[in-house]
């Protein structure tokens, strides 16, 4: 007597585990390549922007005492302005490619720009 | 015959699912950030543990601040030593602060903590400005490491107005707090930076920036391509206002008590100790470039120094390191 392996429905399992498989690795190993910031309060995210499709003047302003006002446009992101005593991250800028980075302690956000190539900066 | 080739696919499909699926657990990569000790930390770690390490990580460093080194939490050792002017230790404290006196006699008193009473005047973090003269000197006079004793666990301090201040020593004995605990977890590779002072951790190839004195806290003008180790740096970009066209930085001479001016704009250490990278980027920024080197290499650890004038002085005194200066506007001084 024949001993069947395998049914067609099994082949079709197969087949379904193979092209998820596939999927997942192609997934977890490839990354977006826009300029992607992300804005946390309190290490929650609570904005992510693509810097390269920003094409008007975007103000946000994330519920944070001290308040600190936060503005994307053309390529790049800053912290505009912060009612904090240093006002260190409004000092540091704008921020336009991969990695950069902009901390403002008192009001616990931060701002990065996705797809540094070093595993950390030291400051 | 076509059987034996549907099983042998189905076989290949089955490993190859198992693997990814495996791969995917083995080598997750989990991340967190937060603020603890005044300061932005971030983690992250790769391997099968790695969830439980970030949750972990945070437990670690927060205790670490409220409970021991912090000095404006009521219940913490050090504002318990600094209300009692000492007190007991446990041995793990014993055993920094020793190693922190260590450093204070070998680098001559350029690493002090106990200027907490000094730069409270300068109030660096909230709003900074130039202290009455008196009042500095007066703070001074309090201050200084040879007023304290280490005997067995306990510690004494001589003058009950000596404040101590764990600042330029916290982030890095966070660092071997964590870097204590990660030894005993399975976990491949992880990376954990407290406000800048940074832990590499596991088998991996590193790449660390060092932070470009005129950008943003993410750009950087070198890299350094090591294995395991902790990596910080002192900068005078990092806390500074401006009076009458003066900069004033947070990194202040022991002996003057006003902001070092020696040339230096930072100092990066490399070290397998946190305590010692932290502490002696301190040190060896107060010392210039001449001792602070060698003060560095009586600790086996690397000092890199940048200059006002973009140019990088380097001793290596690491195994597997190497450093590449990526901003063409800065040169080689040595």
């Amino acid at each position: 007597m024949e001993i069947k392996l395998f049914r067609k429905g099994d082949i079709a399992v197969i087949v379904f585990i193979v092209i998820a498989a596939i999927a997942f690795a192609y997934f977890s190993f490839s990354g977006s390549k826009n300029l992607q910031a992300v804005i946390t309060v309190d290490g929650e995210i609570i904005e992510t922007i693509d810097l390269s499709s920003v094409k008007e003047r975007t103000v946000i302003t994330p519920d944070t005492q001290p308040k600190v006002v936060i503005v994307a446009e053309s390529g790049e992101i800053r912290f505009e302005s912060a009612e904090c005593e240093d006002r260190l991250c409004v000092n540091t800028g704008s921020l336009k490619k991969g990695g950069d980075t902009a901390v403002c302690l008192p009001a616990k956000t931060v701002i990065t720009v996705e797809g540094s190539d070093v595993d950390a900066v030291v400051y | 015959m076509k059987k034996a080739v549907v099983a042998v696919a189905a076989v290949i499909a089955v490993a190859l699912a198992v693997f990814v699926f495996y791969d995917g657990v083995i080598n997750k990569t989990s991340e967190a950030d937060f603020f603890s000790m005044k300061t932005y930390v971030t983690a992250k770690v790769t391997g099968y543990e790695s969830d439980l390490c970030t949750a972990e990580i945070r437990k670690i460093v927060d205790n670490l601040d409220v409970n021991v080194l912090s000095r404006t939490a009521e219940n913490s050792l050090v504002s318990s030593l600094n209300r009692n002017s000492g007190g007991e230790l446990d041995l793990q404290t014993a055993a920094y602060v020793s190693l922190l006196l260590d450093v204070c006699e070998k680098s001559g008193g350029a690493f002090d903590f106990t200027l907490g009473a000094v730069s409270d005047l300068w109030k660096f973090g909230s709003t900074p400005g130039i202290p009455d003269e008196k009042a500095l000197a007066e703070a001074l006079s309090h201050s200084g490491y040879e007023k304290l004793t280490l005997s067995g666990g306990n510690l004494t301090m001589q003058d009950k107005a000596a404040v101590l201040d764990f600042g330029a020593s916290g982030k890095g004995i966070a660092l071997d707090s964590v870097k204590a605990y990660l030894e005993t977890r399975e976990i491949k590779n992880a990376v954990v930076s407290v406000g800048g002072s940074t832990l590499l951790f596991g088998d991996k190839d590193f790449t660390v920036g060092i932070r470009n004195p005129e950008g943003n806290a993410g750009s950087y003008i070198a890299k350094l391509h090591m294995s395991e180790g902790c990596v910080s740096s002192s900068g005078s970009y990092e806390q500074f206002f401006e009076e009458n066209g003066k900069r004033y930085h947070h990194i202040l001479n022991p002996e003057t008590g006003y902001p070092v001016d020696n040339g230096l704009v930072g100092v990066t250490i490399i070290s397998e100790s946190g305590l010692l990278s932290d502490a002696l980027s301190t040190a060896c920024f107060v010392l210039g470039i001449e001792k602070g080197s060698a003060l560095a290499a009586e600790y086996g650890c690397t000092a890199i120094f940048v200059t006002k004038d973009k140019k990088i002085y380097a001793e290596n005194n690491s195994d597997n390191l190497e450093t590449e200066i990526t901003d063409t506007s800065y040169t080689y001084g040595n």
